[in-house]
């Protein structure tokens, strides 16, 4: 047993998981299996809009990238990359819209998580370097249904995207309404966002995927549960409330 | 050394051989425009005319007076379109001084268009790219190609009246002061326009009169939102390899102590 496991490598293993979850992803978006173990941490609109919302992400930054990427730029220059740019701004907006439309409760819930910042941060943020380089786990003080790693990725999101629709706006149909000062610093902040915000997705991303301490937050966001180890270990605060509640 | 060009307007007749020569040593197809009851054509700079001259009617205590001035770009020394350029398809010459523009290396982001003082390049749309969307930058680039050979810029060569002068940038700054003294005995707001805007332009202007006649920026100054983007620029690339290396880095510490850890309790055990 131990040894099959030696044998098997680190991509092996995953490019085998990878294969996994596409399988467990397709099956769970479509049956949204209730029977599943584990416990339920996003529902499946929640994950839809996570995975929508990634990919017009993804599109925009890499066309937007492209700008600045000297020997790529003139990919740029026939104007494709700028359309798609601007197509998956607005579906942003359209996807972001009626999402709020259609589940306000839960819109505002994840607003108002993001802005609340709770007291076990302060302990998170002493045990963080340590637990996230493999540290032992029980140093980790339980956390709530969002660690301040997250929470802070969440409220990133927020006003990041809030900046990029503004800015962007300003950079799509303000040409000759602002002056070009406000242009200019709306060119700078457009990009400011960007490098917060990218910086923010690449730890967000390799965390996901990657990172050993993480291993079932990438499942979590394509069948909506865990397992009820990993949430007593992860998320030991919310895992005592979700339990009284039932 | 740094070269330069002067332009002497009042020397200037408007035959715009300038206009002609540039277009035709930099390849540039002609524009087709309409008569706007001027003799100012084309009416704007755009990827394909880099340089035009600016006629223009100024009437001063009752007399009406025709001026004429080349517009191009100025060649900056602390030029804002090279802090801005992504690409780095705009470079500023570091020996002869002036700024060039490699059309290939160019994404179109069009930040140059925006933070230029003098609002000189262009970024025009081109109808029979793909998605009718494709998009075209331009500048003056000095005629580098014929400066950096031994040739002047094929519009100082045209030029019949000796309005537009080429050579070292110092020479040009005297003879343009010793001009400008010959000026002021019969136009007083006579001035040189170059020698210190923007830590020196390479391209400079005898006036007799105020700059603002002529539409030139009095002091133009280097936009704060430039030196922002620049410094941005180079920031956000470091602090994004820092993040996925310090990420992915503290990912593969983290597996290799929990697996350690994994099989100390395992040797516990056993």
């Amino acid at each position: 047993m131990q040894k099959a496991e030696k044998e098997k490598g680190f991509w092996a293993s995953i490019f085998e998981s990878i294969g996994d979850i596409i399988a467990t992803f397709i099956h769970d978006a479509l049956f949204d299996d209730p029977g599943r173990p584990g416990v339920r941490r996003f529902s499946l609109q929640a994950r839809a809009f996570h995975w929508i919302v990634a990919g017009l992400v993804i599109l925009m930054g890499l066309t937007g990238l492209i700008l600045f990427v000297p020997g790529w730029g003139a990919i740029a220059l026939t104007g494709w990359t700028r359309i798609i740019h601007r197509i998956c701004a607005y579906a942003f907006g359209i996807v972001l819209v009626l999402y709020f439309i259609t589940y306000p409760k839960a819109g505002l819930a994840f607003i108002k998580e993001a802005f609340t910042w709770k007291k076990e941060a302060i302990g998170w943020v002493k045990a963080a370097t340590d637990y996230y380089t493999g540290g032992d786990e029980s140093k980790m003080p339980p956390q709530g249904h969002i660690n301040p790693g997250q929470n802070l990725w969440q409220l990133i999101t927020i006003v990041c995207g809030v900046i990029f629709f503004v800015t962007g706006a300003i950079l799509c149909f303000g040409k000759g309404a602002v002056s070009p000062g406000v242009f200019q610093w709306s060119l700078f902040t457009h990009a400011l966002a960007f490098i917060i915000g990218g910086c923010m997705f690449i730890v967000h991303v390799l965390l996901g995927t990657v990172h050993p301490r993480m291993s079932e937050s990438l499942r979590s966001m394509i069948t909506g549960k865990v397992s009820e180890e990993y949430a007593k270990s992860h998320y030991g605060k919310w895992y005592e409330e979700i339990s009284k509640q039932q | 050394m740094a070269k330069a060009m002067l332009n002497d307007v009042t020397k200037c007749i408007g035959c715009r051989a300038c206009q002609v020569a540039c277009k035709e040593w930099n390849d540039l197809p002609a524009e087709q425009t309409t008569n706007r009851g001027t003799y100012e054509n084309p009416p704007d700079l755009s990827a394909d005319t880099w340089t035009k001259i600016i006629f223009k009617e100024y009437s001063e205590d009752g007399t009406l007076r025709w001026l004429f001035r080349k517009e191009q770009c100025m060649h900056c020394t602390d030029a804002a379109c090279v802090n801005v350029c992504p690409t780095g398809a705009l470079q500023r010459h570091p020996t002869l001084g002036f700024v060039t523009y490699v059309r290939h290396k160019c994404s179109g982001c069009g930040y140059c268009v925006e933070f230029c003082p003098f609002d000189i390049p262009r970024m025009d749309r081109e109808s029979n790219k793909l998605l009718g969307t494709g998009l075209m930058g331009g500048k003056c680039d000095f005629c580098f190609d014929r400066v950096s050979n031994g040739l002047e810029p094929a519009c100082a060569k045209a030029c019949p009246t000796g309005a537009i002068k080429f050579g070292e940038w110092e020479d040009l700054v005297i003879e343009g002061k010793q001009r400008v003294q010959v000026l002021k005995e019969t136009h007083p707001d006579a001035n040189l326009y170059g020698e210190y805007e923007l830590d020196g332009l390479h391209m400079l202007y005898v006036l007799d009169e105020r700059p603002e006649v002529y539409d030139l920026p009095v002091d133009p100054q280097m936009p704060a939102a430039a030196t922002a983007l620049n410094v941005g620029k180079w920031t956000g690339v470091g602090l994004g390899l820092l993040a996925g290396a310090g990420m992915f880095g503290a990912a593969m510490l983290a597996r290799a102590r929990m697996i350690e850890r994994k099989k100390k309790e395992e040797s516990a055990e056993s």
